[in-house]
């Protein structure tokens, strides 16, 4: 318990202190990269839960996504809605008002998420591979039919004016609870009977772990943290529409994963941080080069290369340690090091 | 495993943090113009989804920016025009954005195309002093974002009121019916403020139809309309929807004597092809006409024609006219100054672009009138320009 609550300090000075140092010597455009990068590390990390820890297939976390940034930004947000038949516009004020609003705000979409994760898992769960994929994929295209028909949050036209709340200081703060929970989460006893489903089912239930119980609790940690995203993603956006949380998006998260090693936590993050950064760093390549559109050529490229040539992704499903680091350098590095020591 | 906790988050510190250091000393001075060139932005989508639009707005940009370079630039320097593709995605415009912004500074940006990329940008914008200029978001929202944001289109709101007033005291109909893509922000909007307007003047909406995006088959929708024997059939959708409709509703024997209405996504050289003469008689919205006879419109048509070898749309004049607007407004400001052009921006009259002569409003919208074109063999003939005031 003490441990938990100094990583919690450590994390929040942590992300304290790189909010300030970003905000004092970094260039705009490159915060906002790496506060997309710790977004998208924050939905990897919570997908890798269920796809590469539990071994099941989802295609719905844009859904969760979806529902949390809805919801989160229901209560921030000043909502504008066109009564069709007066012509008339009902404002309505934000329920949570202020910066201090937004954490309680993002805390009661992740629950919605989580909420939907639940009653989506109970049903779905007991299905298998590429059925489990397909049933999350209708998921996710409920919740985007269902946010296009409310016009209480814009319908098809989307909600503007979200509030400018999702700083460096809450993304990363959040990225770091999603990291730090997925390793204890990783090395617990859930953990484990999460891997052991995902190695054998069968010989996992006859060691007595409760399956369908144990997968939708995975399915509900993801959905929470992709909640939690959403919401810190239409903050940082100041817009969001149905189509933000297409079917695409849930696709860019699965890749991720794939890339960095599904089943690695750190190659997630490593996924994560890869794919946000890469189709930026083409923008200048493409302007350099006078090839319009060549980034998305270069991007896809990529993409296909690595799964020729390795298949198992960046990590596999090994993590990213410096004891691996020791063990790949060179010899002669090797030697040096241990020189250095008295 | 903590190794690894420390290695990533130092990594996503550091990622660039060589490369993307805060330039403090350049602030005061980044308005966006050297000694020879002005640094103007464009973003919109040239690839994903609405890739054709972007595509046709960035042609139509381009091609003023090549005539504006040739005559001496503006007030002597040379457009230096940056442009960044947006992907279709709210992500990327807020990214292209907050490029553009901060780290090209320049003087005055003009994009999206679509309303969800463009209320990602403003934002940005706003927070950063840069005037944006979309040239053809049409959702009234975008420019309640705040005091730099700017547009030279008609709104959906106008665009929607118009073809009810040219509906109801132009054609002297009094019972319409709607059929509406409810999953379209834009066919929604339309058909939202068409009958408010229609209702409003004293007509009656006697069907108000809706369907999924992606439906071929819209003999139900048809069937209720048909019912209730309206006397139009607004149908505020894209090309390829009218296209298909069109043919249905005439196939189910609605007669010629009930004239189709819509707005500008009719627009496309493929509607009377695919409508395989349905539309014949029909109506709708649009920004300009190419056939336009006016000397202006002609000469951009010849220069667009000249270098892609095709007629340009109604987002290609669009982006055609942004470009002028902003060089008009550089001029009127007297500076390359961002405040300064923001002002201008603001205080924009009778300007004559391709795309009509127009003002910008109190809120930062252009005040413009819509042209009503009438399909009529492989051509669509201008039969009446609509004004602000005519629907107010």
């Amino acid at each position: 318990m003490h441990r938990t609550l100094a990583l919690l300090v450590v994390g929040v000075s942590l992300a304290f202190g790189v909010d300030w140092f970003l905000g004092e010597f970094i260039e705009e455009y490159v915060v906002r990269i790496i506060n997309l990068c710790g977004i998208a590390i924050i939905l990897a990390v919570s997908l890798n839960v269920i796809n590469g820890l539990c071994g099941q297939f989802s295609l719905g976390h844009a859904g969760f996504m979806a529902i949390g940034a809805y919801v989160s930004a229901y209560f921030t947000t000043t909502l504008r809605v066109l009564n069709t038949e007066t012509g008339e516009t009902i404002v309505r004020a934000p329920l949570f008002d202020g910066a201090w609003g937004f954490v309680p705000a993002l805390l009661v979409g992740g629950a919605a998420a989580a909420a939907a994760g639940l009653i989506v898992g109970v049903p779905t769960l007991r299905l298998k591979g590429d059925y489990l994929a397909i049933a999350t994929l209708g998921f996710g295209e409920i919740v985007i039919i269902l946010l296009t028909n409310f016009d209480s949050v814009g319908a098809a036209r989307g909600l503007p004016g979200l509030p400018n709340y999702a700083s460096s200081f809450w993304i990363l703060t959040f990225a770091w609870i999603c990291v730090v929970g997925s390793v204890f989460l990783q090395r617990s006893t859930f953990g484990r009977a999460l891997i052991a489903i995902r190695e054998n089912e069968l010989a996992a239930e006859v060691m007595g772990i409760r399956v369908a119980r144990l997968k939708v609790m995975a399915f509900i940690y993801g959905a929470f943290f992709a909640g939690i995203a959403g919401g810190l993603l239409g903050h940082l956006l100041r817009t969001i529409s149905p189509s933000t949380f297409g079917f695409m998006k849930s696709i860019e998260v699965v890749v991720m994963l794939v890339l960095g090693g599904l089943g690695s936590l750190t190659g997630a993050i490593v996924g994560a941080i890869v794919l946000t950064v890469l189709p930026e760093a083409l923008r200048d390549v493409e302007q350099q080069a006078k090839l319009p559109g060549i980034r998305m050529v270069v991007y896809a490229l990529v993409l296909i290369l690595m799964m020729i040539f390795r298949p198992q992704g960046i990590f596999g499903q090994r993590e990213l340690s410096l004891k691996l680091l020791r063990r790949v350098l060179p010899a002669r590095l090797r030697g040096g090091d241990s020189e250095t020591k008295p | 495993m903590r190794n690894a906790l420390i290695l990533a988050i130092a990594t996503l510190a550091l990622a660039f943090s060589g490369a993307g250091c805060k330039d403090k000393g350049n602030e005061a001075g980044g308005s966006g113009a050297t000694e020879d060139s002005v640094k103007l932005g464009l973003f919109v989508s040239t690839t994903g989804e609405i890739a054709t639009f972007g595509g046709d707005t960035k042609n139509g940009a381009d091609l003023a920016v090549e005539e504006i370079n040739k005559a001496g630039g503006i007030k002597g320097k040379l457009i230096d025009l940056r442009f960044y593709d947006t992907a279709s995605k709210a992500e990327e415009a807020g990214n292209v954005a907050t490029k553009l912004a901060t780290q090209d500074k320049v003087l005055v940006a003009m994009g999206a195309v679509a309303s969800g990329l463009s209320l990602a940008a403003a934002p940005v914008f706003e927070q950063n002093g840069v005037p944006m200029v979309s040239p053809s978001s049409t959702n009234p929202t975008v420019t309640q974002q705040g005091k730099n944001i700017f547009r030279i289109c008609f709104l959906d709101d106008f665009q929607g009121g118009a073809c009810a007033v040219f509906a109801y005291k132009e054609l002297g109909k009094r019972k319409a019916a709607i059929i509406r893509n409810q999953d379209d922000a834009y066919s929604t909007g339309l058909a939202d403020y068409f009958r408010l307007k229609f209702k409003a003047l004293g007509g009656e909406v006697v069907a108000d139809e809706s369907y999924k995006k992606g439906t071929k088959e819209f003999a139900s929708q048809i069937t209720n309309v048909k019912a209730k024997e309206p006397d139009i059939i607004f149908l505020p959708c894209y090309y390829n929807d009218v296209a298909l409709l069109s043919q249905q509703i005439r196939g189910q024997g609605i007669g010629d004597d009930v004239p189709m209405l819509g707005g500008d996504g009719w627009e496309s050289a493929n509607l009377i092809p695919n409508s395989k003469g349905a539309l014949e008689g029909s109506y709708f919205g649009n920004h300009y006409s190419p056939e336009d006879p006016s000397e202006h419109v002609q000469a951009f048509v010849k220069g667009y024609k000249a270098k892609y070898n095709t007629a340009p749309s109604s987002l290609a004049a669009l982006g055609y006219d942004v470009v002028y607007v902003v060089k008009k407004a550089i001029e009127d400001a007297g500076e390359f100054d961002r405040a300064k052009v923001r002002d201008a921006l603001a205080a924009l009259k009778d300007f004559k672009g391709v795309t009509g002569t127009f003002s910008i409003d109190e809120n930062r919208d252009a005040r413009k009138p819509i042209s009503i074109l009438k399909v009529q063999g492989d051509k669509f003939l201008p039969v009446k320009q609509i004004y602000p005031q005519d629907v107010k």
